[in-house]
């Protein structure tokens, strides 16, 4: 879970350059543990809330809920609700970064309607494949690619709106990442972002620890 | 996170905390308050 200060400080508290390559690859394999357990286990306590009781909790309406396919509501990780400012409008193209098991993309899904287009990108390719899975029996359609947010597949200035739900502080290149979702944007392109945040600089243990960066 | 998305070119960058985040365990959510972390959403606008 680290995550970047609130403030304008350079990417976290970034280890050396020598470091950071293992311990990335540690951390990245960690995350996909994490969130692949959640997603295999959701009835699983966890030290953070998940599933229905988290969405309940950030203000998902519960007719979106009831709506969602059990799994993509069970496995909701989030830690806020970027639906709240998106202002998806139909037909527009809304990118998912960390899509997980769909949910967000689900519901952006019924926003856009059929003239959109929802794309999810994550790091787990099963995960991908259970969101898509998700999405078709919501009644919707979504397209998600395996890839990692700090090297979007996705091409310059093809999408309307960026949401992105509680994963962006999972990476050690943070700075990276947003460059990434300026890419990715039209112009005129918005972003609603629902992220961890930190008032004070994490100590190097913790940031070198990869449980607590995954989680 | 404010930062770095006016610094890559985002304009009317905003953000607000979550309301109701908290971690399950107790001792989670005290070192996560020991550290001033929270759950902030942000919007922004890339320009026209």
């Amino acid at each position: 879970m680290p995550p970047s200060t609130t403030g304008d400080a350079p990417d976290l508290a970034a280890p050396h350059a020598a470091e950071q390559a293992p311990l990335e690859a540690v951390i990245k394999g960690e995350v996909l543990r994490m969130y692949q357990e959640v997603a295999d286990n959701p009835r699983q306590e966890f030290h953070f809330f998940h599933g229905r009781e988290a969405a309940e909790m950030f203000g998902y309406e519960r007719a979106w809920l009831d709506r969602a396919p059990d799994g993509a509501v069970a496995s909701f990780a989030g830690v806020g609700n970027p639906h709240l400012r998106s202002r998806l409008q139909p037909g527009e193209t809304v990118l998912d970064l960390g899509s997980g098991a769909g949910l967000d993309s689900i519901i952006a899904g019924w926003q856009v309607g059929p003239q959109g287009k929802v794309l999810g990108v994550d790091l787990n390719p099963q995960m991908c494949a259970k969101a898509e899975a998700h999405a078709a029996a919501a009644g919707g359609t979504m397209q998600c690619r395996q890839g990692t947010m700090e090297e979007i597949p996705v091409p310059d200035a093809s999408v309307d709106v960026v949401i992105s739900n509680g994963v962006i502080n999972l990476s050690f290149r943070k700075r990276k990442v947003i460059g990434e979702v300026y890419r990715v944007l039209r112009p005129g392109g918005r972003v609603s972002i629902a992220d961890i945040v930190s008032a004070k600089q994490l100590t190097q243990s913790i940031v070198n620890d990869p449980k607590l960066w995954a989680s | 996170m404010f930062g770095l998305l006016e610094g890559v070119g985002f304009k009317r960058v905003k953000s607000a905390v979550v309301p109701g985040f908290r971690f399950r365990k107790q001792s989670t959510q005290n070192s996560a308050e020991a550290y001033g972390v929270k759950a902030v959403l942000f919007t922004a606008e890339k320009p026209a």
